[in-house]
């Protein structure tokens, strides 16, 4: 029970700040007659998504032989496309913008869905090997039905779920056909996540200017960031080491200069942790431990009166 | 805590609670504003990325201070390494229970990032100074100096949590004492024993009046952490592995040794414990209902390795399918409720939801808990009433008490 807003509540209807109406309800939340358990059951939810997604990999692991192969695509292909059913059914119609969910488990019914499909493609071209050489581009086939999925039912879980399928796509194409075309294998998967992330940041920018699905624009935009951001501190520790410190220090001081005038607070931290890195990265190559200490103190000290000047003016909510 | 941070953490629970309602679009800029005139927060707050930020740059800051004077001290006093770091952990706990004393009290930071990090280094400082004096100086047995730092551990969190209010410090001395206790013999059972104690004491903290919101917190983490510790110590597993048992020695699992009828305890407690735990999640409606979860799986996941009643695949998808399907009954009993709530439940966002949904607009006019005006005063007077005895009568006599004694959360109306 939360005691102090429970007591604020009759002297705010008191002075006349509260209407009562509003107040017997707000009332009954502090006091803890009235509990939401939206949180537990939405856990209950995506609980069983996963059971029911690991069965299905275990059933495939272990009776492979015993069931055949036909048998389980085929059974895995009609649990997603009921899933999928029952989720075009319940579904409102499509709408450019957010569409308030008609029904609490139409998430994660889309998501078990769209990941029973995935797992029965997968399936399908290990068994199969319809595509045979180029079999990752399955993982690209996985990420459009997502992002068609997640545009369709206006998901940004499953959204989120096609832009990995991508970036995984990518990484393991790469990783299999780039290595001999490029700098190495490392090198390329590095580059192909940068460069992900410039494709994630410029989607997010569009979704935000045409005002389709513009609430995705976040979902995408935090993870293009984080996989330019990733790539350049992967390269950090090897040969090129200050080329990419230079580049994530003029890369992560952008991006927290941009997010501070939009106040974007999550890139702001993003850019300035790693603006930081690229910076620390310099001395860290020095190895004199006096210095590197001196530096990281009075480095972080400066960083900490930035940080509470520019709060003050970013406003961040509590 | 501070007299002037207690009322500053019961106003900022109540402007919490407003950001909630406004959040929530049951009021409107205006009344936010009135509320947040009425319960004047004087404390410096960031929001929670500044946090963070200020949090670990902070971390920086003191480690590196630190890495510094000793590199110096190290140069200038050659072989006394272990007596430099020493006295300088202690030297440097001592200045930074002052920072954090200082900031939360002249500077009134709350929330801020860095006084939840100075704070935290210097609890990790006294430790750190106080391992180094165990092992190197004292050259005590790892068997006697473990439990003794993990007592202290736990005094000086519980101590941290107390005076700056961190509720997550609380979490850390119960877990602290529990380590300790695993030392001793009879371990399980004082695993058992002692949160079971505590759990009347802890629940009556968390919902007193006259403690700020931060101390309740903070009784309701080390409740948290104490009923996870009784159902670790009561599992099935644990008791057939030894696990509490292997802890004081080092070497992993074992075979514990026991007598047959402790297992079949073991073995009921370990089916009881999540349903009497729900069960009085339930009752209470305290929040523990995710603790009872957690434990109800573990005891299912426990089943499934004693009893193969079924393939893996089998289990998992039956048990996912069971899950979901829990959950959406759960959720269409609750809907099909007059007002959309049975026994004080609903699957309807509340006001800390910050989906922006609208939840207070689903409920109907008809509402037994909508009074009309006047009767809402007459409830409004029983607001402070607690669900304990001991919450009665600090309920009762703070509406007696005048509007500026004893930290009442309203200063100015």
């Amino acid at each position: 029970m939360n005691t102090d807003v429970a007591n604020a509540i009759p002297r705010l209807v008191e002075s006349g700040i509260l209407p009562p109406e509003k107040a017997s309800v707000f009332l009954r939340d502090a006091r803890r007659e009235l509990v939401s358990v939206r949180l537990e059951l939405r856990f209950l939810l995506y609980l069983g998504v996963l059971l029911m997604t690991g069965g299905v990999g275990v059933l495939v692991k272990e009776n492979l032989d015993r069931i055949g192969p036909v048998a389980i695509a085929v059974a895995i292909g009609l649990a997603a496309a009921l899933a999928l059913g029952w989720v075009w059914r319940t579904a409102p119609p499509f709408s450019r913008g957010e569409v308030a969910s008609p029904h609490f488990a139409l998430d994660y019914v889309l998501l078990l869905g769209v990941l029973l499909a995935g797992a029965d493609l997968a399936y399908i071209e290990v068994q199969f090997t319809a595509l045979g050489a180029a079999w990752p581009w399955h993982l690209l086939i996985v990420s459009l039905l997502a992002a068609a999925a997640a545009v369709r039912f206006d998901s940004r879980v499953v959204f989120s779920l096609a832009l990995a399928s991508f970036a995984a796509w990518r990484g393991v194409a790469v990783s299999l056909f780039g290595a001999d075309l490029w700098m190495g294998g490392t090198e390329a998967v590095r580059w192909n996540a940068i460069g992900c992330g410039v494709l994630f940041v410029l989607l997010g920018f569009a979704l935000k200017r045409t005002g389709k699905k513009a609430h995705f624009e976040p979902v995408a935009v935090h993870l293009g960031w984080l996989l330019i951001l990733g790539g350049l501190i992967s390269g950090l520790g090897g040969e090129g080491g200050f080329l990419y410190a230079s580049a994530l220090l003029l890369v992560g001081g952008g991006l927290a200069a941009g997010a501070y005038r939009f106040r974007r607070f999550p890139l702001f931290a993003f850019g300035v942790l790693a603006g930081y890195v690229g910076l620390s990265r310099f001395v860290v190559e020095v190895g004199e431990e006096m210095l590197s200490c001196f530096w990281f103190f009075s480095t972080a000290l400066l960083v900490i009166l930035g940080l509470v000047a520019a709060q003050r003016r970013m406003k961040e909510p509590l | 805590m501070r007299p002037e941070a207690d009322l500053a953490n019961r106003n900022a629970s109540v402007r919490s609670a407003a950001r909630g309602w406004k959040k929530a679009g049951a009021i409107d800029d205006a009344a936010l504003s009135a509320i947040e005139n009425a319960v004047p927060d004087d404390r410096v707050r960031v929001g929670p990325v500044f946090r963070v930020l200020l949090f670990v740059f902070t971390l920086i800051t003191v480690n590196a201070g630190y890495g510094f004077v000793w590199a110096i001290l190290e140069s200038a006093i050659s072989g006394r390494d272990g007596d430099i770091f020493t006295v300088l952990a202690f030297l440097a706990a001592a200045a930074l229970i002052a920072l954090t004393e200082i900031q939360t009290g002249r500077m009134r930071r709350a929330q801020g990032g860095t006084e939840a990090a100075t704070s935290f280094m210097a609890v990790g400082y006294l430790l750190g100074g106080s391992a180094w004096t165990a092992f190197d100086t004292l050259s005590l047995p790892a068997k006697t100096a473990i439990p003794l730092l993990l007592l202290l551990g736990s005094a000086l969190f519980a101590a941290a949590a107390w005076r700056w209010g961190f509720s997550f410090y609380a979490a850390l001395s119960a877990a602290a004492l529990l380590g300790a206790l695993a030392f001793l013999p009879g371990a399980r059972l004082l695993w058992i024993a002692l949160p079971l104690a505590a759990t009347p004491v802890l629940l009556r903290l968390a919902d007193s009046v006259w403690h700020p919101p931060a101390h309740r917190s903070a009784a309701m983490a080390a409740l948290i952490v104490g009923l996870a510790g009784v159902y670790f110590a009561v599992h099935l597993a644990s008791f057939d592995l030894g696990l509490i048992e292997a802890i004081p020695d080092f070497k992993g699992f074992l075979r514990f040794q026991a007598a047959p009828g402790l297992r079949w305890l073991s073995i009921a407690a370990t089916a009881l414990f999540p349903v009497a735990l729900l069960a009085y999640a339930v009752r209470s409606r305290r929040p523990l209902l995710l603790l009872g979860i957690a434990t109800a799986i573990a005891s299912l996941v426990t089943l499934r390795q004693y009893i193969h009643v079924a393939p893996l695949w089998v289990v998992l998808t039956l048990s996912g399918a069971a899950t979901a399907a829990l959950a959406l009954g759960l959720r269409r009993w609750l809907d099909s409720g007059p007002a959309r709530e049975r026994m004080g439940f609903t699957a309807e966002p509340l006001f800390d939801d910050v989906s922006g949904q609208r939840p207070w607009r689903s409920a109907p006019p008809s509402s037994p808990s909508r009074p009309r005006r006047g009767r809402m005063r007459s409830r409004a007077s029983r607001a402070g009433e607690g669900s304990s005895a001991a919450g009665d009568r600090a309920a009762r006599s703070e509406h007696r008490a005048p509007l500026l004694t004893r930290a009442p959360p309203f200063n100015s109306l």
